[in-house]
């Protein structure tokens, strides 16, 4: 799979490369508009990145421009800005997904996955995680076997960790997800419910399925792997 | 009608100004006509007497005194005579003409000429009968014989009369004209004051809502077009500056956030390292969430910025804010189950603002987490909407630590913390009230908080209510219903 980063910031284009070559994705980077332009007219991209504010051509012309003659190709625009109007601008533009600065590797690294995938998602009634499992329909969540009781919100919670084994949920992703972007604002909401659906998922059990990973966010493990 | 108005202000001066002009002109036309009156009284008793003496008494040498009486009596009848004369010679009478009437002044009454200092004179004095009356006395001494006197009078109750009669009209018609003055100013008034309406209208409305509007210039040349194009020079300086203003805190917030993603990446990156020692994997871990709340204080700062521009990206439409309490609230019970804190709220009929739910969930959000920081294990935070007259109040109110009396106007101030250390520990970044007072001020709405320290504090935040008829209400549910 091959990415081309349109990014002028040097430091954050090689933040960028370095984390998408360790999961195996070939990255070319473009440090201006026009130069990105050219690469992405030359070579057969899967994945463009492009940061909105670049020299020489605005990131939005390169985006239409590419739009001309590529529809296909997944575009995910980074922009510093995160007003709901410019969201809407880009989506009109041909963006497929944005990120908005600053943000985790994680979830640059979630949406290119999911981007790239493009397929349709996990949407099979059960989700497993080692000897947890999650019902869709009835909504009943077990862990070897016992049933554990939830609230909606940690159903939600849980559903949302399950759905993504093994990566680094940030908080803000969490909040995203399970919340909306008007809870972010406030002190320790992520922290208090993973808490508590920690406590229903692995007290009494050896294994610790819910981690916290410091500084970043959570994540869920089944203990096949370690 | 406000009595400081300029309006009013104009119309009393002048008003004023031509109360005095009417007094002055009534005092001179008073004063005028009484002296002209007396004067032309006195004039006519001095030439009549000066006529009988010419006309009578000179004769006498060659008539007799039949001849006077018969003579006299056809000028000055013996009925009744305006003036009454009186021909006397020593203490007899020659001829006497009748009383006066109107008023009545009995002439056989009145003392013969005595003193004489008397002569060639007008006097006034009170008659036998009452009235005050003007005399006028000569002598003429004959070639034979003693002197003869000759008196001529007057009352002068008919000048006064007219005179009295004048103070009247002046009178009356003074205050007639004043409040037909001062009617017909405030009313003509109008006409040159309605630019000044207009100006003082529009730019309220300017201040109120946007600075991107201006001031009509109304072309009549005067000091009002250059008074409203001076207004209008300041309100593009002003909004200028604002602008200034504005994108400097959004340019600094937005500049912030590629260093943020560059320390924040290579954090995340040096942190996946593996057998990193345990001291530096706790201080990359501090590190990150510094960062973390530095990007929380960007946002922030994005926010308010946003908002105190207007809230250009704002697009008010019909919520209800019983709603959008009810759901804010169910995301985040835990947060007070856990410092088992009771959280509580009646949802009563709906409530509806215009308004962007997003922001008003804002406000729930940044009140509730701050009444369920700042209140201890076992308090009670509740939350009130009810709609009282024209506003729409969400109250709420916990019964935590409170805020010392002296901190309270400042509390909705950037960055302002009541209690440095207490807060810092519990996370906040001082912008919460700054975001809910920016919030309520882009939905035209205001913020203010009551607090006793140690018993709780009341948030209350008024926003205008939105009157819907019961059908259109329906129809909102059900289009509301659908996007949930």
């Amino acid at each position: 799979m091959r990415i081309l980063v349109i990014e002028d910031e040097q430091k954050v284009s090689a933040l960028i490369k370095r984390g998408l070559s360790s999961e195996r994705y070939a990255v070319d980077i473009a440090a201006d508009g026009k130069e990105g332009l050219e690469l992405a007219e030359a070579y057969p991209y899967d994945l463009m990145i492009l940061d909105l504010m670049i020299p020489r051509l605005a990131g939005a012309e390169v985006l239409q421009r590419i739009r001309r003659h590529n529809t296909f190709l997944p575009v995910l625009v980074l922009t510093a800005r995160d007003s709901i109007d410019d969201k809407v601008k880009l989506f009109e533009l041909g963006a497929d997904d944005y990120l908005t600065k600053p943000f985790a590797f994680a979830e640059l690294l979630m949406r290119v996955k999911a981007l790239l995938r493009r397929g349709p998602v996990n949407r099979s009634s059960t989700l497993r995680v080692g000897d947890l499992e999650l019902d869709r329909l009835t909504q009943q969540v077990r862990r070897a076997g016992k049933r554990i009781d939830l609230t909606g919100k940690e159903y939600a919670l849980l559903e949302y960790f399950m759905q993504n084994e093994d990566r680094v949920l940030s908080r803000n992703m969490i909040i995203e997800h399970v919340w909306d972007q008007s809870f972010d604002g406030i002190t320790n909401i992520v922290d208090v419910y993973v808490r508590h659906l920690r406590s229903k998922v692995d007290d009494g059990n050896v294994f610790k399925m819910i981690r916290t990973v410091r500084g970043t966010g959570y994540t869920i493990r089944s203990g096949n792997e370690t | 009608m406000n009595l400081r108005s300029l309006r009013v202000r104009v119309t009393a001066f002048y008003v004023g100004m031509l109360a005095i002009a009417l007094l002055v002109f009534s005092l001179a036309v008073y004063f005028g006509a009484k002296t002209f009156l007396t004067r032309s009284l006195d004039r006519r008793l001095s030439n009549n007497a000066k006529s009988i003496v010419a006309d009578y008494l000179v004769p006498l040498n060659q008539k007799d005194e039949a001849w006077l009486v018969e003579e006299m009596g056809e000028s000055y009848p013996p009925g009744y005579s305006d003036p009454f004369v009186r021909v006397s010679q020593g203490s007899r009478i020659l001829y006497q003409s009748g009383d006066m009437r109107d008023p009545f002044v009995s002439v056989s009454k009145l003392p013969l000429p005595s003193n004489p200092r008397w002569l060639n004179r007008i006097r006034r004095e009170t008659a036998p009968s009452g009235q005050r009356v003007v005399l006028y006395t000569i002598s003429y001494q004959p070639p034979k014989g003693a002197v003869i006197f000759v008196e001529t009078g007057s009352p002068v109750e008919p000048i006064r009369h007219v005179l009295n009669t004048l103070l009247l009209i002046l009178s009356v018609t003074m205050p007639i004209i004043l409040i037909a003055a001062a009617i017909g100013g405030y009313l003509m008034m109008a006409r040159p004051l309605r630019p000044v309406v207009i100006l003082t209208e529009q730019a309220e409305r300017v201040g109120r809502e946007a600075l991107g509007e201006r001031l009509p210039i109304i072309p009549t040349g005067d000091e009002l077009e250059r008074l409203s194009l001076a207004l209008n020079r300041m309100i593009e300086r002003l909004e200028a500056a604002l602008a200034h203003n504005h994108r400097f805190s959004a340019d600094a917030s937005h500049e912030l956030r590629t260093p943020l993603t560059i320390i924040r990446g290579e954090l995340e990156s040096l942190i996946e390292l593996p057998s990193l020692p345990v001291p530096v994997m706790e201080g990359l871990g501090s590190v990150l969430e510094e960062s973390a709340r530095m990007v929380k204080i960007v946002n922030s700062l994005m926010t308010i910025s946003r908002l105190d521009c207007g809230g250009e990206h704002i697009e008010l439409v019909p919520v209800d804010l019983v709603e959008v309490v009810k759901v804010t609230l169910d995301h985040m019970s835990l947060l007070a189950e856990e410092k088992h804190i009771s959280l509580r709220f009646t949802p009563g009929p709906a409530i509806y603002v215009a308004g962007d739910s997003m922001r008003l969930k804002q406000i729930v959000v940044n009140l509730v987490d701050n009444a369920i920081k700042y209140t201890g294990e076992g308090g009670d935070v509740s939350l009130s909407v009810t709609a009282e007259e024209k506003k729409a109040v969400l109250k709420v109110i916990d019964t935590g630590i409170g805020i010392p009396a002296a901190s309270l106007p400042l509390v909705f101030d950037r960055f302002y913390r009541a209690d440095q250390a207490r807060s810092r520990e519990s996370g906040g970044i001082g912008l919460g009230l700054s975001i809910v007072k920016a919030i309520c001020t882009v939905h035209s709405g205001t913020a203010s908080i009551e607090s006793v320290e140690g018993k709780g504090t009341i948030v209350r935040i008024e926003l205008p209510l939105l009157s819907l008829t019961t059908m259109k209400a329906d129809q909102l549910k059900a289009t509301s219903n659908v996007e949930v």
